[in-house]
């Protein structure tokens, strides 16, 4: 081993490692709050990363424009997270170089799990905005946050709405319904499954005729499935899915001419994203996803502070993507407003005082973006029934907004779907 | 002993520079890049035993890391059982791991071994993903940090330490391969089979040996892993990726040299840990650039430096010696 | 009872349509498999980049549909000679530099490309999920109580097609003679005065021209995207090591039983399963038939 490797190894080292080890950057000059934002932005999930930084930049904006975070501007330090031990690593990076207070963040289960330990342990302030473990508020760590509902809320309002809105259209009672469960098995599919079949089964005795997980990333072709569901007929099936696999299964579901009466997913992938529609064009007409509002939501059904700020983002939203928000900008963007909110009473980034702003919020549905109101639990777990969610459904090449009611100016479509040339 | 330390002074520079560094630093996030490092080393050695020593080449040592990890989160979730009990079940269940794959080398060479193994680790991925019961499937479990040795709670200081402990234990074995007659024979194995054959050495018995022990090791680090990140989730524990950064850094730092997988893991960590944080902020979508460096960094670095860091040092000290 | 295992007139249609499934998802994998099997056979290498130029080659019917609405139908024919020169130059550039070396190196090599070509796509694509959907995507053929896709029709014609030419280029052109031999002892062949470099420049731009065309075929199928490759690469690995290597008709046999494997699977035992029996069989035939279902005896040993 000679000297010279080993000059190699301390000089890499040295050098990689930021220039020594005291290079703390520390927070921003005077004028600027940096918070640390981390965010999947390469690998599988690097589409969703960037809709949630475009979200997060738009609103930082909108804050600033109205005076930032308290009294000063609002500058990200932004770092990616593309598996649990890089999560956790910038997470790291985040604290002790960047010397952030607060992070926010993460979409997946998978690197919000670990993002948060570090935090936690550092006494950092973790604000998640859109992942959905249900476990994720269940671990007795302090000053974690989520302000999104979790998988199970998901699951409940699917199940709210088909029981509830879908059922009697169908002249079924609920506990005569016929569903089929399928879904991506990622923490977040099963997530959502899991808690939709639960509350299908006991609140409602619904039948559920199938349950079928698969991997999304190697699914190459769904006729098989569907040949199978055709045979056990169900009224709704239940797909969450998250990519391709959505498009695969409703185009070959319309080539084997599999009729059903409804199907009903949840979140801003798969049927819920831009992709779908862009795939299929009119041929999605009749999907319901779970999400944020969308066309047709009514401005007018909120509080006048949500109808500014909703405003004011939609707008924004159109201004730098051309489009009207999608699921991933709305849950990065209410986050980053719901944490303004915070800090406007806060007056301060102390976890302890942070913490007690937290708590001590209290706004009803309709108080700001996406229609939101909030009540977070003391495990900092914002309450299902003041994160209010929407289904929407495709017509005519667009997500339009058409549940619950009072919130929108469209309605529901194809209920039951029919046959499907019949769907224009 | 003190003869033995100087003979080797790499690696007691290497371990030793790393034993004294959480006297003067503090900063949290050097520590935490000084145990990846040592972790990853770590694992890394471990896959040399197999791959540099014996010459199997796997791309599925994740299999291994993926039961320990998977063994320790459990043991602590769902037995409420300590994180050690679940490592000696993560080395046993890698043991009957190892055998199998053992079994595959003594039928497959080459690429067709690097194959098997790949199968090897998805078919553990799928399973673990499925068994949703008792594994949570898909969702993956979170590891609760409790403070305290019994628990491996510890903070960062005592974590390098731990790291160190494991890098430390590999390195032993990679040494006691180097000068006992085990790995002699071993030797014989990785250079000609068929010669060693014909001399008589148990070359099937020996290759399943090594690989056994190989993945007993990962296993132990997989275990640590999963305590010091806190989050287990089986696309990622049985990830190609993960197989191919531990065969990386020993190619790179030099295949059976006991201390190529840690001068490896410097390089790699290092830089992997350096592009991420330099270019994370730059304009939204342009993140991948630091990917595509590092894979550029990659295919230079196997092209024209093939024996690895250790063997250029051994090569600039051999001409030096004749200069 | 489970309905899917009574036996009745719908059950025979269900049999009927599953093997339709089967047939053209084989299809589609001898599409990608085949050019892999070349490059398996003949050069020993494994090259993990396989998926990558299988995505771009994806990315090439998007832009050329979304910019100029051109149909990927046309596309297959540019791309042709387009992935040829690709794969030349990723040869010279990249593979000729390994040829002599350990596998080790060359398999590590090919990661290093494949991390590279995810990221150059990610970097100047995004990472969204791109469709091409030209006006025969959702077209169907009946037949009876049958239905077939189109596209996967094309695409399975076009697979026949493609195997059937380079057995002949392999068989019946000295261009391909040469490249067997030089597959079956590379040093004897260097002796008769092959000039092996070329060989394997020849060999690895017909096989990039081939999962570059099959890109474009699939295209219409499937969701674009930088990582889309992984999606077929270990499948693809499975078939050729199935079909014996270097064997193109092994590799489209092979193509058709892990399509079967996995149509069955999904189909008894649920999707979730599917993987699990192509791995599963991989593996069993790697320890008692390595050198494929239909390779000779001891084949795998060569050049190894």
């Amino acid at each position: 081993m000679s000297r010279v490797a080993l000059g190699i190894i301390v000089a890499t080292l040295a050098i990689l490692l930021g220039g020594g080890p005291d290079a703390v950057r520390g927070q921003a000059p005077t004028g600027e709050y940096k918070i640390g934002v981390l965010e999947p932005l390469t690998g599988n999930l690097a589409f969703e990363g960037k809709r949630h930084m475009e979200g997060l930049e738009v609103v930082r904006d909108l804050i600033n424009e109205r005076g930032g975070v308290m009294g000063k501007k609002l500058v990200f330090a932004v770092a990616d997270a593309t598996d649990p031990t890089a999560a956790a690593s910038e997470a790291n990076r985040l604290i002790t170089r960047e010397g952030v207070k607060i992070i926010t963040g993460t979409f997946s289960s998978r690197l919000c799990g670990a993002a948060s330990e570090v935090a936690a342990r550092h006494k950092v302030i973790y604000w998640e905005s859109s992942c959905v473990d249900p476990r994720f508020n269940k671990r007795d760590l302090k000053y974690v946050y989520r302000t999104e509902i979790d998988a199970t809320g998901f699951g409940w309002y699917n199940i709210e709405f088909i029981a509830k809105h879908l059922a009697p259209r169908f002249n079924l009672k609920p506990n005569q319904l016929k569903v089929a469960f399928l879904s991506e098995d990622s923490s977040y599919g099963q997530g959502v499954t899991e808690s939709a079949r639960q509350r299908a089964k006991t609140e409602f005795g619904m039948q559920e005729v199938m349950l079928e997980y698969y991997n999304w990333t190697t699914l190459n072709d769904m006729t098989p499935t569907i040949l199978k569901m055709k045979q056990l007929n169900p009224d709704v099936v239940h797909h969450i899915g998250f990519g391709n696999d959505a498009v695969l299964f409703w185009r070959q579901s319309k080539e084997q001419n599999f009729l059903f009466k409804a199907l009903v997913h949840a979140g801003a992938t798969g049927y819920g994203g831009a992709d779908f529609g862009k795939a299929l064009g009119n041929d999605a007409n009749g999907v319901f996803a779970l999400l944020e509002p969308g066309p047709g939501f009514r401005l007018e059904a909120l509080r006048p502070e949500g109808q500014q700020i909703e405003k004011a983002f939609r707008d924004a939203i159109q201004k730098r993507t051309g489009t009207y928000p999608f699921g991933a900008h709305q849950l990065a963007g209410a986050g980053l407003w719901l944490l303004k909110l915070v800090l406007d009473r806060a007056k301060t980034d102390d976890p302890e005082k942070f913490n007690a702003a937290v708590m001590s919020l209290d706004m009803p549905v309709g108080s700001m973006i996406n229609g939101w109101g909030v009540k977070f639990s003391e495990v900092g777990q914002n309450a299902n029934d003041r994160v209010q969610h929407y289904m929407l459904q495709w017509q005519n090449g667009q997500l339009v907004t058409v549940w619950p009611e009072e919130f929108t100016t469209l309605r529901a479509k194809w209920i039951p779907l029919g046959a499907w040339d019949q769907r224009k | 002993m003190i003869a033995r330390l100087r003979s080797r002074p790499g690696a007691v520079a290497l371990f030793g520079l790393a034993a004294l560094t959480p006297l003067f630093v503090r900063d949290a996030y050097f520590l935490d890049s000084l145990v990846l490092i040592l972790l990853w080393g770590a694992l890394s050695a471990a896959w040399n035993v197999a791959g540099g020593y014996a010459g199997q080449v796997s791309i599925g040592h994740a299999s291994f890391f993926g039961l320990g990890a998977y063994a320790a989160a459990l043991m602590v979730t769902r037995f409420g059982r300590g994180p050690w009990l679940g490592m000696l079940v993560g080395v046993v269940l890698s043991l009957g791991a190892g055998f199998i794959i053992g079994f595959l080398s003594n039928r497959l060479r080459g690429p067709y071994f690097a194959l098997s193994t790949i199968a090897f680790s998805q078919v553990l991925l799928i399973g673990v993903s499925r068994w949703r019961g008792f594994t949570a499937g898909g969702e993956g479990i979170p590891v609760p940090f409790r403070p305290g040795f019994t628990t491996l709670g510890l903070g960062h200081i005592a974590w390098v330490y731990m790291a160190l402990a494991a890098a430390l234990l590999c390195y032993a074995v990679e040494v006691y391969l180097e000068r006992s007659r085990l790995g002699y024979r071993l030797a014989g194995v990785r250079e000609d089979e068929d010669a060693a054959e014909a001399l008589g050495i148990p070359t099937r018995r020996l290759k399943v040996l090594a690989i056994a022990l190989s993945a007993a090791l990962t296993s132990i680090c997989g275990s640590l892993w999963a305590q010091y990140v806190g989050f287990v989730d089986p696309t990622y524990v049985f990830s190609v990726d993960l197989s191919v950064k531990f065969a990386l850094n020993t190619i790179i730092g030099g295949m059976g040299t006991a201390l190529g997988p840690y001068l490896g893991s410097i390089l790699i960590t290092s830089l992997e840990t350096y592009l991420r944080a330099t270019f994370s902020g730059v304009k939204t979508g342009f993140a991948g650039i630091y990917l595509i460096i590092y894979g550029t960094v990659l295919i230079l670095v196997v092209r024209f430096v093939p024996d690895g860091l250790a063997g250029f040092a051994s090569r600039l000290r051999a001409r030096r010696a004749h200069a | 009872m489970d309905p899917a295992r009574r036996l009745g007139p719908a059950q025979i249609d269900v049999l009927a349509q599953l093997a339709v499934a089967t047939v053209l998802l084989g299809g589609i994998y001898a599409l990608i498999a085949v050019g892999l099997t070349l490059i398996f056979g003949i050069m020993r290498v494994v090259n993990f980049a396989h998926g990558e130029f299988l995505m771009l080659g994806m990315y090439l019917a998007f832009w050329a549909f979304a910019l100029y609405a051109v149909d990927p139908y046309v596309v297959v024919l540019i791309s042709i000679p387009v992935f040829f020169v690709v794969g030349l130059v990723t040869y010279v550039l990249v593979m000729r530099g390994v040829i002599q070396a350990s596998h080790n190196v060359q398999i590590f090599t090919t990661v290093g490309l494949s991390v590279v070509l995810q990221n150059v796509a990610l970097v100047a694509w995004a990472g969204d999920f791109r469709f091409v959907r030209p006006w025969h995507l959702s077209t169907v053929i009946r037949a009876g109580s049958t239905t077939f896709n189109l596209s996967q029709v094309v695409a399975f014609l076009i697979a026949v097609g493609l195997t059937v030419a380079l057995v002949a280029f392999m068989k019946w052109t000295h261009a391909g003679r040469v490249m067997r031999a030089t597959a079956q002892d590379r040093d004897a062949a260097t002796l008769m005065g092959i000039d092996t470099d070329r060989v394997y420049r020849l060999t690895f731009a017909i096989g990039i021209a081939a999962v570059g065309a099959a890109g474009v075929l699939v295209a219409p199928l499937y969701a674009i995207y930088p990582t889309a490759g992984l999606q077929f690469v270990l499948l693809a690995y499975v078939v050729v090591v199935l079909g014996g290597l270097g064997d193109m008709f092994g590799a489209m046999l092979g193509s058709f039983i892990v399509a079967a494997v996995e149509v069955a699977g999904s189909y008894l035992f649920g999707t979730a399963w599917k993987e699990i029996f192509y791995f599963i069989l991989f593996i069993l035939v790697l320890v008692f038939r390595p050198a494929g279902l239909f390779g000779q005896r001891g084949a795998e040993t060569l050049g190894v």
